[in-house]
């Protein structure tokens, strides 16, 4: 090994193990300070408490808007299901004039900044009249979330061996049968990881949800980003204790569907 | 065929008709706002003005270029940064590479505002870094680190570092084995290996992680939000600025439009560049 390709290594291996820590101190340092005895949010932490999970888990407010979310993220993924699964199946499996047109169009709002899709939502929703918060939340985030879903269902529907499909219909089942009990139970899988990842972009979103909120539908990212000014006690830091926790469930969840390096826009 | 024809048409429709209604429709409206009064006491003719506002007024000129200048150093940092976690991602064991993708990306699926918020107890006058330094020496009055473009800049590369390591360790890892050799054999060192095969190979990995840690940081909220205070306004809350409590909607618009053509356009870009040097270094079929 020539010298030069030691200090090579030394360098990359050196970026690499500063990149880590650089990647893990603003999520480990939010879990050592909600454990703090301490009235304020100062590192290093003082003594050892959990009042402070105690405040988090008794706080009306939080508990609302994780309820808020779980409900909405949980819509989301029903509505994206619902319109994107038909719309992957007859994309990948049929060839018709204007599909190119069909497929851009669906997976459009990927290209658009969440903050542009939500500007434009709010100045539209509020021109056509639309008052209901919670309605024009679960709009967006089906808009949002429809392109994950769109991926990963094509992804399996590509994978599908089709064969499978045609030997059932040979045998005389209708397009209808087919997709309901050969096609669908065999793309569970990719629906599953799917919908665990609108799940997740729903949940988490804040760029679009801003603009559509209010006071009485605020969901959690928002509220969470309030808290800031207002908590300056460790509150806070054990509310990001628990919405790390709640991560880390969703990362197993994805890691099992699909593994996390696909995961990835 | 004619059913067969029903069906699609059937299946494909909702989510069409969603899209239209909903993405399209809105976007129209918007862009119909940005050159367009809202309201009355704003003017109600066809016009450019809005546009002309963000360029030639100092103050929101000014956040513009602050928010071009961000996007590009976080890209940059991301860059220098990245490269070497993607090339030990794509170069070691199974082992490592999981392990340092699992470190890589799972901080994406915590909450851009927790994660944003951490930087704030690091960064902050009572947080870690000061507490560090003081304890060392280095310094004896705590520095102030936050609201500024520094603090969004360590937070974006923060946030985006993983869009940018997993396409380039996808490259790094697709570049064949062999070719290391064949350049050892013709003499080249590690250093030549890298930069005139390995870097050119990754070109196309690298300008996609660029275009999209380029575009999330130009049309990130949370983070000036956050971390850039009063002091430094970024578009995302110049914007929500306008729309939410001035309720200027067109010229809320015309910023909107303006990110999407900044975006569309260092996209277009980087990708132009990248195709023009494969292209050139292409091997003419035969």
């Amino acid at each position: 090994m020539s010298r030069g390709g030691d200090w090579g290594r030394v360098l990359v291996w050196g970026i690499v193990g500063l990149g880590c820590a650089y990647v893990i101190l603003p999520i480990a340092v939010p879990i050592a300070v909600s454990f703090s005895a301490g009235e304020f949010l100062t590192f290093p932490p003082r003594g050892f408490s959990l009042k402070w999970y105690e405040r988090a888990l008794g706080n009306a407010e939080f508990l609302g808007a994780l309820w808020l979310s779980i409900e909405l993220a949980t819509v989301a993924a029903a509505g994206a299901l619902m319109l994107g699964v038909p719309a992957a199946w007859v994309l990948v499996r049929h060839r018709f004039p204007g599909r190119a047109v069909v497929q851009g169009l669906l997976l459009s709002p990927l290209i658009f900044p969440m903050l542009v899709t939500g500007i434009a939502l709010l100045q539209f929703f509020t021109i056509v009249g639309f008052r209901n918060a919670f309605v024009n939340l679960a709009i967006a985030h089906i808009l949002i979330t429809l392109p994950y879903v769109m991926r990963t269902v094509s992804a399996s529907l590509i994978l599908l061996d089709t064969r499978i499909e045609e030997a059932a219909r040979v045998l005389g089942a209708s397009d209808r049968e087919v997709f309901r009990r050969i096609t669908l139970p065999l793309i569970a899988r990719g629906m599953a990881a799917g919908s665990i990842f609108a799940f997740v972009t729903s949940f988490d979103n804040f760029p679009v949800t801003m603009w559509l909120k209010n006071a009485e539908y605020t969901p959690l990212p928002l509220l969470v980003f309030s808290f800031i000014d207002r908590f300056l006690d460790p509150t806070i830091a054990a509310i990001s204790g628990l919405m790390i926790l709640l991560s880390i469930a969703f990362i197993f969840a994805i890691e099992r569907f699909m593994g996390l390096n696909r995961a990835v826009p | 065929m004619a059913s067969q024809r029903r069906l699609i048409a059937l299946w494909v429709a909702p989510a069409v008709a969603c899209l239209l209604a909903c993405f399209m429709a809105p976007v129209l409206l918007m862009l119909v706002n940005s050159v367009h009064g809202t309201s009355p006491d704003a003017g109600q003719d066809w016009t450019l003005r809005f546009y002309a506002k963000l360029f030639s007024h100092d103050i929101y000129g000014r956040v513009f270029w602050t928010t071009v200048r961000i996007a590009v150093l976080t890209t940059l940092v991301a860059m220098l940064l990245g490269y070497p976690i993607a090339w030990a991602i794509a170069r070691s064991g199974p082992l490592t590479a999981r392990v340092l993708t699992i470190i890589v990306v799972a901080p994406l699926f915590v909450n851009i505002v927790i994660r944003t918020f951490g930087w704030r107890i690091v960064l902050g006058r009572n947080g870690v870094i000061n507490w560090a330094l003081i304890n060392v020496g280095i310094i004896t009055e705590p520095l102030d680190m936050l609201y500024d473009q520094g603090a969004i800049i360590v937070g974006s590369v923060h946030i985006f570092l993983p869009l940018m390591v997993l396409p380039l360790a996808a490259a790094i890892g697709g570049i064949n084995p062999a070719l290391e050799e064949a350049a050892r054999t013709l003499g080249a060192n590690r250093f030549e290996y890298f930069r005139r095969v390995v870097l050119p190979l990754t070109l196309p990995g690298l300008a996609a992680g660029a275009t999209l840690v380029f575009s999330l940081t130009a049309g990130s909220f949370v983070l000036p939000a956050i971390l850039g205070g009063e002091r430094t306004k970024m578009m995302g809350t110049l914007v929500e600025e306008q729309m939410l409590v001035v309720s200027d909607w067109s010229f809320g618009s015309a910023i909107a439009v303006v990110l999407v053509a900044l975006n569309l356009g260092v996209a277009a870009t980087l990708n132009g560049a990248v195709e023009r040097r494969v292209r050139r270094y292409a091997v003419p079929a035969t």
